[in-house]
């Protein structure tokens, strides 16, 4: 019985070692702290990039090439959902039809403002290794006619679903460890006047 | 016998006067035969101290000369001289060709010493002064152009750059030298410092490291 209990006792501790041994230790204070500025980073990197898309200011190539640079921060099916205070059903679009949208909006100027970007979920580690946290953002809307005139404006809160892998490449021979962010589904919380 | 004396003096006159100027005219459109020998002499002379490159002239006085001696027609009594024209004025159009090659030569080599010696003399934009200009540039079209003007540091525009978030070796997503300088214009401000830069053999960059400030 004792030799029994002995041998489960020591397959548990070597299951539970096997376990414990090909997860990635957990990340200093230091280093999460890091992945944690950048992933807040990326969604700070949209606003500027949702800003110049919906300018009428923007050439249109440049417009175009920052239509990409935004695609490449999101996860390939994400979704991004458009509220409007005619209309009680939020729309959800793909990324990129979200954005070639917002560059074709028919207004003669448009504002766009993201504020308070902050955490409302911190990244917490998930069994495969990514992390996952969400983001909210508050983003004040305004559209113009040509006579300069605020004919539309609301302000959304939105909250952005993140992932932040760990990846490595190959670079000049070397291996580089690096951090994905991914940002998916941004779903409208709620649409207000301003 | 006096009017006689008269009349023979008149024609005597008159066949003098035929005489001299039949004389005088065979002199200005024909060369006389002691005359045309020292045509002959002083033609082979000078185009042989030409072709053997004996003189002093330059070859626009060569050129002349030879042109002078063309004014001579040789082609019947001595055709060698003709031949001897035309090697002459073969080697004056070969020499003047070569200077004029070395010439070129000489003034683009001159032209690349002046460049250089400028290019050594104007303060160099460095990488991250280029980094600044592109995220503080007034508009799209002068940050494209300090853009333009940055990548000539790179290998190329795809050259690898690598964003270090801290000292424990976390990168972010790596990315490309045209796209990292495009991405300062779009947010309007530079978050990192230079770690690392690799060159290659023309000293262009081939990967650059940044650390997150």
């Amino acid at each position: 019985m004792k030799k029994l209990v002995f041998a489960l006792a020591f397959a548990f501790l070597a299951l539970s070692g096997h376990q414990l041994f090909a997860q990635e230790p957990e990340l200093s204070p230091e280093r999460k702290q890091a992945i944690d500025s950048l992933a807040l980073e990326k969604v700070r990197d949209l606003s500027k990039y949702v800003k110049l898309i919906g300018s009428k200011n923007t050439p249109w190539s440049e417009a175009n090439r920052v239509i990409d640079r935004a695609e490449e921060l999101f996860a390939p099916d994400a979704e991004i959902g458009v509220s409007s205070l005619a209309k009680t059903k939020v729309e959800y679009y793909k990324v990129r039809k979200y954005l070639e949208r917002l560059m074709r909006l028919n207004y003669d100027r448009v504002e766009i403002d993201w504020y308070k970007i902050q955490y409302v979920s911190d990244l917490q580690r998930q069994p495969d290794g990514t992390y996952v946290g969400v983001i909210t953002v508050f983003q004040t809307f305004k559209g113009y006619d040509a006579e300069g005139r605020l004919v539309y404006q609301d302000t959304t809160k939105k909250d952005i679903t993140v992932y932040v892998k760990r990846k490595e490449t190959q670079i000049g021979g070397r291996l580089i460890g690096f951090w994905d962010v991914m940002l998916g589904d941004m779903r409208v919380k709620e649409t207000t006047h301003k | 016998m006096i009017k006689h004396l008269k009349s023979i003096i008149i024609i005597a006159m008159v066949a003098l006067v035929t005489i001299c100027g039949a004389t005088s005219c065979k002199s200005s459109g024909k060369l006389s035969k002691k005359e045309y020998k020292a045509k002959v002499e002083q033609a082979t002379r000078d185009l042989n101290a030409i072709l053997n490159n004996q003189t002093e002239w330059t070859l626009e006085e060569q050129q002349a000369r030879v042109d002078e001696i063309k004014q001579v027609d040789f082609s019947k009594k001595n055709p060698e001289i003709m031949e001897m024209i035309e090697r002459a004025e073969a080697k004056i159009a070969r020499e003047m060709a070569e200077r004029d090659r070395l010439a070129e030569e000489q003034r683009l080599a001159e032209e690349r010493r002046l460049r250089e010696l400028e290019e050594q003399n104007k303060p160099k934009t460095e990488l991250t002064d280029y980094f600044n200009m592109i995220a503080n540039a007034k508009d799209v079209n002068t940050a494209n152009k300090h853009i333009k003007d940055a990548l000539q540091l790179f290998e190329s525009p795809d050259a690898v750059v690598l964003i270090l978030l801290n000292n424990y070796g976390d990168y972010d997503r790596p990315t490309t030298a045209v796209n990292y300088l495009n991405y300062l214009k779009d947010q309007k401000k530079v978050t990192v410092k230079v770690n690392n830069i690799k060159y290659n053999e023309n000293n262009k960059i081939t990967e650059l490291e940044l650390i997150k400030k």
